[in-house]
């Protein structure tokens, strides 16, 4: 990517911009916990940790490359057609994706099935590409979409590591819930497998997130 | 320039086309040797879960089970119309119909241990592909597993619920005269105190009635269109 403007010299590679486009969407203005957005994989996706994270990490891969692409191409797309380009972008970069999977984690690609294309619906995505790239140069752009893959990524996570641990008494598909308990009684709560459980996590974990930092809806 | 003239525009979007299928068209082709091998691993691991040689979360690397694939698993065609193995015909020329590929895995002691039988048919929404293994008398369940299918999740995809496969274990597909009956899968749970019920039939599919019934047809298709080699 030799057209990267290297930074010039009254400019340092990490200013204030750019930590912000890579700081301000894990915390102040998470996709999902602020902006509420992509959330339906975040529904499908997390029964266990291993699928939370492989989408998380196809997540973070498309909107870093997909801003990257529009960002270089944000001068020669004509605005009539922009959101078909931006459309076509993050598509293609999702069947590379996808392809990679089917490739070398044949196990989760089959688990995750349709849910590695539906990132091409996911909100957030094409959010970014409209709201950032098309205004923004490469590096920043890239920062910005690593920031708010992450942001997207980590919540899954979480939302995944409690579901997968109360729904199944396991962790990546290990068991951490000692057999003893189970012997004394306890049992997995079988809500967290199913879809409500999700929710009613995520609306927790959307609460708790807006209470510390402090967001008030306008 | 004016990016907004109709035929910038349509140069436009004729080169991203362009650039965006050359480079799919180049990922796919680098890396479809790498699909191949992982889907037929994929399906020689399912012949190895339903003989019971392995389970799905085995934590055996890919190298190892590749081996034990080699050392125990021998597969080779069938003529279904007179039961005889087909000794030419590789399993890759079975055409699924008449000519079926069976897999079996030997014992130490050189007895056939394990009957894999490829078994496939419709669904709810899709084929499925999997495996019916036999135990070495031909009768009873050993295990069974499906590869491929696209039902709902959560519904007909139980399928793949391990506690709903181990149910298979164990039951026999021929009644007390001999004569096969298959495997029912019933719409509820099966009555532990009727005999036959026991013997014979798994719990069905919540919410997935379909399914169940597509199953249990093709098992019962497959299992006959076997039964010239198995039992004759």
């Amino acid at each position: 990517m030799t057209t990267t403007t290297a930074p010039a010299t009254s400019k340092p590679l990490f200013g204030k911009e750019e930590k912000r486009a890579i700081l301000d969407p894990l915390w102040d203005n998470n996709p999902i916990a602020l902006q509420v957005l992509g959330i339906c994989s975040a529904l499908a996706v997390t029964t266990r940790l291993d699928k939370a994270l492989v989408l998380g990490a196809g997540v973070i891969m498309v909107t870093a490359l997909a801003n990257v692409i529009i960002s270089l191409l944000r001068n020669l797309i004509p605005s009539k057609v922009r959101i078909i380009v931006q459309l076509v972008v993050v598509s293609s970069v999702v069947i590379i994706f996808d392809q990679l999977l089917k490739a070398y984690m044949y196990d989760l690609s089959k688990s995750l099935s349709v849910f590695v294309g539906l990132i091409i619906t996911n909100c957030m995505v094409m959010g970014r590409l409209e709201a950032y790239a098309m205004a923004n140069p490469p590096w920043r752009s890239l920062l910005d979409g690593i920031g708010n893959g992450l942001g997207y990524a980590w919540i899954i996570a979480v939302v995944a590591a409690i579901r997968e641990l109360l729904g199944s008494g396991k962790l990546l598909g290990y068991e951490v819930v000692p057999q003893a308990l189970y012997e004394a009684g306890y049992v997995n709560n079988g809500l967290m497998v199913l879809a409500p459980g999700a929710f009613i996590l995520l609306g927790v974990l959307v609460w708790v997130q807006r209470a510390i930092s402090g967001y008030i809806e306008k | 320039m004016n990016l907004n003239s109709n035929s910038y525009v349509l140069g436009f979007v004729v080169a991203v086309c362009i650039g965006t299928s050359l480079t799919l068209a180049l990922t796919a082709n680098a890396l479809k040797e790498t699909q191949a091998a992982a889907a037929e691993f994929d399906r020689k691991k399912n012949v190895m879960i339903a003989a019971g040689l392995c389970t799905a979360s085995d934590e055996r690397s890919r190298e190892e089970l590749e081996q034990l694939y080699k050392d125990r698993v021998s597969e080779f065609v069938i003529d279904t119309e007179s039961g005889k193995p087909d000794a030419e015909m590789k399993p890759a020329d079975a055409d699924g119909k008449r000519y079926r590929v069976v897999a079996t895995t030997k014992g130490d002691g050189g007895a056939v241990e394990a009957y894999v039988l490829p078994i496939s048919g419709r669904g709810l929404w899709s084929t499925l592909r999997g495996y019916l293994a036999l135990d070495g008398d031909k009768n009873h369940v050993r295990g069974i597993t499906f590869y491929e299918h696209k039902e709902t999740p959560g519904l007909g995809g139980e399928v793949d619920n391990p506690s709903w496969q181990a149910q298979w274990k164990g039951k026999t597909v021929l009644d007390e005269d001999g004569k096969l009956i298959s495997i029912t899968v019933k719409k509820g749970q099966v009555n532990p105190a009727v005999a036959l019920e026991k013997a014979h039939a798994v719990d069905g599919l919540a919410g997935a009635t379909i399914t169940a019934k597509g199953v249990q047809t093709f098992v019962k298709a497959d299992l006959q269109a076997f039964s010239k080699y198995l039992y004759e």
